[in-house]
């Protein structure tokens, strides 16, 4: 086996290793269990590893990651996570974190066909469709490009509130915010887009569900 | 965990990169070129680039409900074909974990609602090594083979996908089953016999 390969299995040695070193009992305690108050959704990109980025320990973040950090409303995998998230571990907090530079929503904005993800890019697509004034008004590329990145988040956050999951988390008083942040690659910021649901007041009344 | 306390964190973060490589971040915005493809399970507990020791820009990253690859999920086969045929990961690895919630809730017969469906994966798993499954009496070891098996069967699953034939035959791409233990932090290589599987599967799922 090569040796990128093996390197990955010595590194997890001296993981453990580091771990006990701090505290013996370490994974006695992780192995009872978890209650994470966060569930991430974010970008399958390799430049944004979710824990390291903000700083989370083990059992803290309960993770999702595909192209693009969409929440598509039909996605059983999404749904899945989703659903366990909030109904079996109660999170508190559902962060949908995209990133400048996303190469799916890059995909987006072009007109290359790339097979099957073409389906899935389609709902990025479909987010530029909604706000093409804006977005065709600015002229800079990467502006645009950022401005896209930024949209897409907020459009995710909004899908994440529509769903019955979510809102009937809110029907049942369960304390549970969404929010919307993005990371600068180039930078390594996590930035706050400052769109966040505690309840379905401001959804267009077509999408409040009666649970 | 306090949401405040996360930028906060990220700015130590930040300053702790750019006191070792002032151009850390700059280099990063440039363009990613992962090695691996790593699919596991959302699972808080199991850490994917830490516990692998690895950073940003090392590997790619797909996390969802008891580490499944399904055929028809676009959402996990968009990840796939985006690391293989774009981004020419040469290694994809599934990890599970003992102790999964996913695989015990499909041991178990609770109607789990919107859950069903995806557990259903797992509860096909079970079916297919019913047998070896069924003849181990404790329950918790019975669980823990089936995270096992689990695991082979996701990467069976992988091997039948376009995509990972034809980058085994272009540059050897191999697909590895891993199990994390939760219980002592190691990761266990279940050394999938990659080529066996092929070999195995090739009279129906070959695809040119």
């Amino acid at each position: 086996m090569n040796k990128f390969y093996e390197q990955l299995l010595e590194n997890n040695k001296k993981w453990v290793e580091s771990k006990l070193a701090l505290d013996e009992e370490y994974f006695i305690k992780l192995s009872q269990g978890q209650s994470p108050p966060v569930l991430w959704i974010g970008c399958a990109d390799s430049r944004v590893p979710a824990n390291e980025i903000i700083g989370a320990n083990p059992g803290e973040v309960f993770v999702h990651r595909n192209i693009a950090n969409m929440v598509v409303h039909s996605d059983m995998n999404m749904l899945s996570v989703l659903d366990y998230a909030v109904n079996a571990l109660k999170v508190q907090h559902i962060i949908v974190c995209g990133h400048y530079g996303c190469g799916g929503v890059k995909a987006a904005m072009g007109n290359d066909s790339i097979g099957l993800i073409d389906n899935w890019v389609r709902h990025i697509k479909d987010v530029y469709r909604f706000h093409k004034d804006e977005l065709d008004a600015i002229k800079d590329e990467k502006d645009r490009f950022d401005k896209f990145v930024e949209f897409n988040v907020i459009e995710q956050v909004f899908d994440l509130a529509k769903t019955s999951i979510v809102q009937s988390a809110w029907r049942k008083n369960q304390a549970l915010n969404v929010h919307g942040w993005v990371y600068e690659l180039s930078k390594g910021v996590v930035k706050d887009l400052n769109v966040n649901f505690g309840n379905n007041s401001e959804l267009d009344s077509v999408y409040q569900l009666n649970i | 965990m306090d949401l405040k306390k996360v930028f906060e964190n990220n700015k130590t973060w930040i300053s702790g990169k750019l006191a070792t490589d002032p151009k850390y971040f700059e280099e990063m915005g440039k363009g990613q070129s992962p090695e691996l493809l790593y699919i596991g399970c959302s699972d808080s507990r199991v850490t994917a680039e830490d516990l692998m020791g690895l950073g940003p820009g090392d590997v790619f990253v797909h996390r969802n409900i008891a580490n499944m690859v399904i055929s028809i999920d676009l959402n996990i086969m968009s990840v796939v074909n985006y690391a293989v045929d774009h981004l020419k990961v040469n290694h994809v690895v599934v990890c599970g974990h003992y102790g999964c919630g996913g695989v015990k809730a499909a041991m178990q017969s609770a109607d789990l609602g919107i859950l069903n469906p995806w557990l259903r994966n797992i509860r096909d798993v079970y079916r297919i090594h019913k047998e070896e499954l069924s003849a181990i009496k404790d329950e918790d070891k019975r669980y823990d083979r089936l995270v096992e098996l689990n695991v082979k069967e996701q990467c069976v699953n992988l091997i039948k996908t376009a995509a990972v034939q034809k980058a085994n035959r272009d540059r050897n791409l191999k697909v590895h089953g891993w199990v994390f233990d939760i219980h002592t932090g190691k990761l266990i290589d279940l050394n999938i016999d990659f080529d066996g599987y092929l070999k195995n599967i090739m009279e129906i799922y070959h695809l040119d």
